[in-house]
């Protein structure tokens, strides 16, 4: 009889089949006393062929590109050693195990599993559900990616923020444009230092009026426009300049105040823009409103308005020219608003007025869909009484120049000529007569060269 | 460079030390079989049957002699376990009964075991003392991890031959317990080189399973070969001999005692019987992957040829194997001609094009031999219209496919668009897809014996009727009629008895038109070939005895190719219904088989952990690859003919010259088993789908190497290298992974380009949650 050390020797080293298991199993078969070291070397051999079964099994599981192996790969493996399969195990209705209650009077037995059989009520099952046959099988096609680009679209995992990013991927980029999309990615997580609070709170001190001093200001937007390393107060800024405009605004705007911080406001734009080191596109949306705000709004400051509106439309047209390469669609929806704004009724005159020069800001296309093809001119002719000069009608009348410049040699339209006609109907009677005296501009304007 | 003679005694007494383990195992020629059926009877008690064979063979007393002292060397081994410290009086005995066989045996055999247990002898039975074992391996594990850093990554292949001898010999002695304790003792740090070796040796724990396992047989009758400098290997024979050397400074002068040197002979005992080392280039420590090329058992991977010396060195077989004939595919004159003609008048249509004169004879790069008509397998001597379309149809998929080049700084150039199929509802798995070339097909084989098609273009297959009279069929409009109607466009091809393992379209109508025929092939097997203008099963090509794991057609069509578990690939033509020809030689199961681009050359990819390129016609062997570390699971050549690369379970891809037969590089990344492999058409690019769920890209060019840093591919794509477990990804990617685009839940089973460079990639969705 082996010692209780000596089992337990033989217990580790029959490896993950144990010789109970094999004792259990000659007991079943009626052979009730099976020595040790027989179990314990069955044992060692059963765990070989099993080994063997798996190993073929595991490759059946490789070519069928699985990784979990199934009992259909157990069959195939037992086929081709030419053991007949075991029947009846199917992967779709796995036996479950379960432990039975401990014997009391047989504590020795140890624990006993048995597999679960269920009862099945013939009533239950005809009352259930029908189960609906799947639909077979189908595929779908989606990018996974497009010129090494892996698209956002719902069939793609979602993608994974990149811990590194800036170290080793500026390593393969050559272009410039990769590289400022990591330094945004950069920012978000960056916390703004101690100094650029600082910078921020002392230019926004130095910008608004009530710090009077001219050459603290200029400094200041000097400092924006060269300095390089603002890229993570940008987004501070902006909002600075896109609150800073809606409050100026929204008290009615009347005071020289509210003026003077609107052009503050508009040159921190323009620097901004100017500064070479610094990636504003992505916060044009945020930009264009205070831009267009200062150029539409019905009542600015008298004194400023024909600056303010003067510089928010060029302010617009550098933007348009910068970006609308890059940001194809901007132009479009910057000529929807200005054309909203023109045609509109109802529309106060600065707003009118705005809008026009905020077209000339576009380019000439735009000048001759808004006012000419559009009807803008007749529109803001409606407004106007006739002989009335300057402000508005200046405007468009400087807009229009844009187009075709004015003949040196001004011939007049003869009255009740087609072109006359024409005149009158496209441009509305105001401008048909500012624009009479030259017959050339007015058939230029009217694109009947 | 065979090993000098490290210790006292001379080398040809050492070289069968080990007795009972040698006497055992020694193959006696054609004894052997006799020899088993004599144990097996002995074993089983029938001495008179036992006596009565011996007799019938004509050597008497000789295998009977041999046993007894096998067994009796086996009593002595365990009755040396059961006692713990030896008694003298049962050895002197025992040496008693062993001189006195010596003295009336006459093999060659028992002498040599007599003599080595002479004066030494009585040492050399103590040292079946398990502990020795344990101890020899314990200090040859610290002296390699201790040795200088130019020199660990040479010693450390010898540690698993070691590991796996002594555990095979504490399992044959009997000695199952100790051999446990040696494993779990020293398994951990040689799992980590070898993991995929381990698996078989658990499971090996009875003497008679050393016996009857081939990967143990193949242990103990071949020579496991390991590379080593000379330096290397001088510093190695004086740590065996003086226990001194090699170590780096400080660590203890080495191992001393009378434990210590039986251990040492222990680790001896098996470096000269069972290791060969061979002189290794100047410095083998340059790369650490390097030594899986030249060591291991690979005398018998290696095919031999009849009457050299063994071969041990891959590449000199591959140098023998004479040079390749690895330029494009030849084309008839007159079908040239034809073609050329064809592209003219298309020229004269469409002035936008540009008609290259030489488009139909391309340029081959230096060192390249091209291969005439005649090399090629014999095809018909005419050619049909569709050949001339297929001609045309290249040269245009040519000028308008999109080019990548992962070399250059335009990143839409760098990385191909890939245009993922997912499958849905797939019940059991779908182990195979294809795509047909001109990507109006894609076809599916199915774990429940059916294969589905599909029309990607929606359009509707359509077979033909059954019920119909041959008689009115005259002209193809005739034909038209029996035609079915109203298909739908999918369709199920039912005939294979078990799960289908590869299906693949017929190459001869190129991209110009539809192909005519699927192959198929599977575990009954069977390789099928299916007619998909009826959608019925043509033929079915019965051959193999065991699963057909793969197939391929040659880029002619006609013939094919077919992989099995029966350890051959097969060469097939479509209109006879025996194989042509048979390659045989993997010392395991075939797994897979491609075509070269050429059709003069397949390579097959085997459980045996080899690739292997056949010269079509010959039949024979012509290059061997050897340095995956597990099954190689798939493999594609380059489309310029050049390169092949094949993908491992050791989760590799390894890129092969196909000229020189050397691997060019090893690239990593995969973190689960990767299922195929395609190249795009310029070969600079490679793509991999596997069962991590990702697509890869792979530079083919780029230099490789494991990257210091954890890699991210560099793309701003933004998706990063994360595989689905979610796991911080292993520092195991080398530098020429380009990018790494991961599906949501579907293995990739497999990945395609199509003519135009389009990467095509499929694989059924795994809904999350159970099958």
């Amino acid at each position: 009889m082996p010692t209780g050390k000596q089992k337990a020797a033989k217990a580790s080293a029959s490896g993950l089949y144990k010789a109970e298991s094999v004792k259990d199993v000659a007991e079943s078969l009626n052979i009730p006393s099976l020595p040790d070291h027989i179990a314990s070397a069955l044992a060692s051999d059963v765990e070989y062929r099993i080994y063997q079964v798996v190993e073929e099994a595991a490759r059946f599981m490789r070519h069928a590109r699985r990784t979990t192996m199934t009992t259909a790969d157990v069959d195939n493996a037992l086929r081709v050693l030419n053991i007949e399969p075991l029947y009846g195990h199917s992967g779709h209705n796995n036996p479950t195990f379960r432990r039975a209650l401990p014997f009391s009077h047989l504590p020795s037995s140890g624990t006993v599993y048995f597999v679960e059989d269920e009862e099945i009520d013939f009533d239950r099952v005809l009352k259930e559900e029908k189960l609906q046959l799947p639909p077979g099988v189908r595929w779908t096609a989606h990018w996974l990616a497009v010129e090494g680009v892996q698209p956002l679209v719902p069939e793609n995992p979602p993608a994974v923020p990149r811990e590194d990013t800036a170290g080793p991927s500026t390593r393969t980029n050559g272009a410039g444009v990769p590289v400022r999309a990591q330094q945004q990615n950069a920012l978000v997580k960056q916390v703004l230092s101690r100094e650029l609070q600082l910078y921020y709170s002392r230019l926004t001190a130095a910008l608004l009026p009530p710090a009077p001093d001219p050459a603290k200001r200029s400094a200041a937007l000097a400092s924006l426009r060269n300095d390089a390393g603002l890229q993570a107060l940008l987004p501070y800024i902006v909002r600075w300049v896109g609150e800073g405009v809606v409050g100026a605004l929204k008290e009615g705007a009347q005071s020289d105040v509210d003026g003077r911080t609107l052009e503050v406001l508009l040159d921190v734009i323009a620097a901004l823009l100017d500064n070479a080191s610094l990636f504003v596109e992505p916060y044009l949306h945020q930009l264009l409103p205070p831009i267009l705000s200062v150029l539409l709004h019905s009542t600015l400051p008298y004194a400023h308005s024909a600056r303010l509106r003067r510089h928010a439309a060029a302010t617009l047209s550098r933007i348009l020219t910068q970006y609308s390469t890059t940001y194809p669609s901007l132009a479009p929806r910057i000529m929807k608003t200005l054309l909203l704004a023109l045609l509109s009724p109802d529309k106060a005159r600065g707003t009118r007025d705005g809008a026009v020069r905020g077209l000339v800001g576009v380019g000439k296309d735009a000048v001759r869909r808004g006012l000419v093809d559009a009807g803008g001119a007749r529109v803001v002719g409606e407004d106007l009484m006739p002989g009335e000069d300057g402000g508005l009608g200046d405007a468009v009348v400087d807009a229009l120049r844009t187009l075709c410049p004015q003949s040196a040699r001004p011939m007049p339209v003869d009255a009740g000529s087609e072109l006359d006609a024409r005149l009158r109907e496209v441009m509305g009677e105001y401008f048909a007569d500012r624009l009479a005296g030259d017959r050339d501009w007015a058939a230029a304007i009217l694109g009947e060269a | 460079m065979s090993v000098a003679t490290p210790s006292a005694s001379s080398p040809e007494a050492t070289s069968p030390t080990v007795p009972a383990a040698t006497a055992s195992n020694e193959p006696q020629g054609a004894a052997t079989m006799d020899q088993f059926v004599m144990q097996y009877l002995q074993s089983r008690g029938h001495e008179s049957a036992a006596k009565a064979v011996a007799e019938a063979i004509g050597a008497g007393e000789l295998p009977s002699s041999t046993l007894s002292v096998e067994e009796l060397l086996k009593k002595i081994a365990v009755f040396a376990d059961k006692s713990g410290t030896s008694s003298e009086n049962t050895y002197k005995e025992a040496m008693k009964i062993v001189q006195e066989l010596a003295a009336s045996g006459t093999t060659h055999n028992i002498k040599s075991v007599i003599m080595n247990i002479g004066p030494e002898g009585a040492e050399d039975v103590l040292a079946l003392n398990p502990d020795d074992k344990r101890e020899g391996f314990r200090e040859l594990e610290a002296w390699v991890e201790g040795s200088l850093d130019m020199y660990r990554p040479e010693f450390r292949p010898i540690l698993y031959p070691v590991f796996c001898h002594f555990y095979l010999d504490l399992v044959q002695l009997g000695f199952k317990d100790a051999a446990q304790g040696f494993f779990d003792a020293f398994s951990p740090s040689i799992e980590a080189h070898h993991s995929q070796s381990f698996a078989w040796l658990t499971s090996i724990r009875l003497p008679h399973h050393v016996q009857s396992d081939l990967q143990a047989q193949r242990l103990r009758n071949e020579k496991y070969i390991i590379q080593i400098s000379r330096s290397g290997f001088d510093l190695l024979v004086g740590w065996l001999t003086e226990g001194v050397g090699g170590e780096a400074a400080g660590l203890g002068d080495g191992f001393s005692g009378e434990q210590g040197k039986r251990g040492r002979a222990a680790v001896m005992r098996v470096i000269n019987n069972h290791l060969k080392f061979i002189a290794a280039p100047s410095n083998v420590s340059s790369s650490d992957v390097s030594w899986e090329e030249s060591t291991g058992l690979l005398t018998s991977l290696i095919p031999q040829a009849s009457k050299t010396a063994p071969l041990t060195n891959p590449n000199a077989f591959n140098a023998r194997g004479g040079e390749l004939k690895l330029g494009p595919l030849p084309m008839s004159e007159d079908l040239r001609a034809e073609t050329e003609k064809a592209l003219r008048e298309q020229a004269l249509g469409d002035p936008s094009i540009q008609l290259d004169p030489n488009v139909l004879r391309p340029n081959l790069p230096p060192n390249v031999i091209a291969p005439e008509v005649v090399d090629l397998p014999p095809h018909p001597s005419t050619f049909k219209t569709m050949d001339i379309q297929r001609e045309v149809e290249k040269v245009r998929d040519a000028r308008k496919g999109i080019r990548l080049d992962p070399s250059s700084s335009n990143i839409a150039a760098r990385l191909p668009s890939i245009c993922a199929y997912t499958l849905h509802d797939v019940p059991e798995g779908s182990p195979c897809c294809a795509f047909s070339p001109d990507t109006s097909l894609m076809a599916a084989g199915f774990e429940e014996s059916y294969i589905r098609l599909w029309s990607l273009k929606g359009e509707p297959l359509n077979g033909m009727k059954s019920d119909f009279q041959v008689k009115p069929i005259r002209d193809s409009s005739s034909l038209g009629k029996i035609r079915e109607r109203n298909g739908s466009p999918t369709r199920k091809l039912i005939g294979h008895s078990g799960p289908v393992y590869s299906v693949c379209f017929d190459p001869m109508n190129g991209s110009a038109a539809p192909p005519r025929y699927l192959l198929s092939s599977s575990v009954d097997a069977t390789a099928r070939l299916w007619s998909l203008d009826t959608m019925t099963n043509v033929v079915a090509y019965r051959g193999h005895q065991n699963p057909v794991w793969d197939t391929d057609w040659s880029p002619m069509g006609i013939y094919f190719a077919t992989a099995s578990r029966d350890r051959t690939a097969r060469l097939w033509s479509t209109d006879r219904v025996n194989s042509l020809r048979i390659y045989a030689g993997h010392l395991s199961d075939v797994d897979c088989v491609k075509f070269h681009p050429n059709s003069l050359y397949l390579a097959t990819g085997s459980s045996d952990r080899t690739a292997r390129l056949w010269d079509v016609q010959k039949g024979s062997s012509v290059r061997v690859f050897i340095g995956h570390q597990g099954v190689v699971s798939t493999l594609a050549f380059s489309p310029d003919g050049q390169y092949l690369a094949t993908a491992g379970e050791d989760l590799a891809i390894n890129l092969w010259d196909l000229g020189s037969g050397k691997r060019i590089k090893k690239m990593t990344g995969h973190v689960a088993s990767i299922y195929s492999l395609a190249f795009s058409a310029e070969s600079s690019l490679l793509v991999s789908g596997g069962a991590d769920w990702t697509v890869r890209c792979w530079d083919v060019k780029g230099a490789g190497g494991l990257l210091e840093k954890s890699h991210t591919n560099g793309m701003v794509n933004g998706t990063g290298s994360k595989n689905h477990v979610g796991e911080r990804q292993e520092k195991n990617e080398t530098g020429d992974l380009l990018a790494t685009f991961p599906t949501k839940r579907t293995p990739i089973i497999k990945a395609h380009f199509t003519p135009r460079n389009l990467c095509l990639v499929a694989g059924p969705y795994q809904a999350p949650g159970g099958k």
